[in-house]
């Protein structure tokens, strides 16, 4: 349970200020979005009484999933907070040995041009016995810190994947070459050049992978519309699309990439096409 | 003209040196009709292709009209092939994804940089009497019309040669005629043929035969044999 002061808080402030008027009252709690299971419930709503610690306290607003460790707790103010922790004595189990004026945690609003580094490290100078940790550092514990994990071993996957894709649109294309040598030889012999030969042979590879990896994306797309919720569940937070921006230069990425693809591909294959003595080719096909 | 001048061809096989085409110096005139007779494996596919610019010859010239083929680069070889020579190989040698019409379009576009015309191809087409397949693919042909549309092809660059290797090869006798006189009215035009056949009697339509043996070349041999060659 967080107390705040809800005339600075900017972290449920934002909200408060929406939704409640920027007041929240001494047996108000609200509540993230898992915390219906502290209770031992399968949801709670707005409007219902939740005891903690002995207090009775009236669920005034539900919180969105944001996949930190708020998602199972609840934000009362700090006045109401302090009052809990006097009356553990004779309300609760177990005392809560928190004195009158203590705080864990004092968030610092930093100014965006400022640098949040700067201001950690000026701050620890300054109040000696204290933690200072930034937002950034908060976040990795989290989330960010799992993806941020993840991340290199799926970069390693994703580049294992593409040489194989790489190395089958390679072989693919040695045995089309194989497999049309007689053609191949046969347009040498009514004049193609040599250089005609290979951009043949690299167009097609590039067309296919093209045309691939925009199959690969509409099916990939797809994907995300129809498990959109299920992952966002699993991770505890909330499913957001990228911004249009991230996603025009992300396809034209993932497009460039499949052309790059298709022509490493080829390369070998569209080489050995295009030095083919045509008559030999021509005759291979008997 | 086309000029050979002691033209060597060597191929390696099972470890041992074949000489396909041995020492062969000939030449043949502009207009002439000249058929190439010999056994089976005596080089006669192979001395045409090197007169056409597609086999390499390991030793000697070839000459096309004055020029040293084997001397140009690839563009060079490539251009000669497309503006002056015409082939026919001795099996279906269309490509199957294209219709007849495209097909006889398709060295135009090599030589033109652009999509040959379809009016003359067309015309080609019935020159050859095949205009009525001219939007059917190469599957729904019988061997004779197929044959009848790779010289089409051959002739829509309106080349000075054409180099045919056994044209008529599995064709019944009333199409192999009709071929015969087809290249007999191309030649009446001007045009050099040079005829690889195992049939003497396809040779006598030739004004000059040329014997092969064992990679070498005589004059008006008499060519006894008729069993198929294996085209080397």
């Amino acid at each position: 349970m967080v107390g705040i002061d809800p005339e600075t808080d900017f972290t449920v402030g934002p909200w408060l200020k929406n939704n409640l008027n920027g007041k929240l009252g001494r047996n108000e709690v609200i509540l993230g979005s898992n915390a219906h299971i502290f209770f031992g419930k399968s949801e709670s709503k707005v409007g219902d009484i939740e005891t903690f610690y002995g207090n009775e306290f009236v669920v005034v607003g539900i919180l969105e999933p944001t996949g930190l460790g708020l998602d199972d707790g609840g934000f009362i103010t700090i006045e109401a907070a302090e009052e809990l922790a006097q009356l553990s004595e004779i309300t609760a189990e177990r005392q809560l040995e928190i004195e009158p004026g203590q705080i864990s945690t004092l968030m610092v609003k930093v100014d965006p041009q400022a640098d949040r580094g700067d201001v950690a490290r000026a701050i620890a100078d300054a109040v000696p016995g204290i933690a200072v940790v930034s937002s950034k550092e908060l976040m990795t514990t989290s989330v960010s810190r799992q993806l941020e994990t993840m991340a290199p071993v799926l970069l390693l996957i994703g580049v294992g994947f593409w040489i194989i894709a790489v190395l089958l649109i390679g072989a693919l294309f040695t045995m089309v070459v194989n497999e049309r040598r007689r053609e191949l030889g046969l347009l040498q012999a009514m004049g193609a050049t040599r250089s005609f030969i290979f951009k043949q042979v690299m167009l097609e590879s590039v067309q296919l992978t093209a045309l691939g990896g925009a199959f690969g994306m509409a099916v990939g797309a797809v994907i995300i519309l129809l498990l959109k919720s299920t992952v966002a569940s699993s991770l505890g937070v909330e499913f957001q699309w990228p911004s249009a921006g991230f996603v025009v230069g992300f396809t034209l990425g993932y497009l460039v990439l499949a052309v790059a693809t298709g022509v490493i591909a080829a390369l070998y294959p569209a080489a050995v096409a295009s030095r083919l003595e045509p008559y030999q080719a021509i005759r291979s096909g008997e | 003209m086309i000029e050979l001048r002691d033209t060597t061809k060597v191929y390696v096989s099972g470890g041992e040196k074949v000489h396909a085409v041995d020492g062969v110096t000939l030449k043949v005139d502009d207009g002439e009709f000249v058929a190439v007779v010999g056994h089976s494996g005596s080089g006669k596919t192979t001395l045409v292709s090197i007169m056409g610019g597609l086999t390499r010859p390991s030793a000697g010239s070839v000459h096309v009209g004055g020029t040293d083929i084997w001397g140009l680069d690839n563009r060079g070889l490539a251009r000669l092939r497309s503006e002056q020579i015409g082939f026919c190989f001795q099996f279906p040698s269309l490509i199957s994804t294209l219709t007849c019409i495209d097909n006889v379009r398709l060295p135009a576009s090599f030589a033109r940089g652009e999509t040959g015309s379809t009016e003359h191809a067309l015309e080609l087409l019935k020159t050859v009497e095949v205009s009525e397949k001219a939007n059917a693919y190469p599957s729904e042909l019988s061997g004779g019309q197929q044959r009848r549309v790779a010289i089409a092809r051959a002739l829509v660059n309106e080349p000075s040669i054409i180099l045919a290797d056994e044209p008529t090869g599995d064709l019944d006798e009333d199409t192999e005629e009709d071929i015969m006189e087809l290249f007999t009215r191309v030649n009446g035009e001007g045009v050099t043929i040079v005829m690889v056949t195992h049939s003497h009697k396809l040779a006598s339509r030739a004004a000059r035969i040329l014997t092969m043996d064992n990679g070498s070349v005589s004059e008006n041999g008499s060519g006894a044999d008729d069993s198929p060659g294996d085209g080397r």
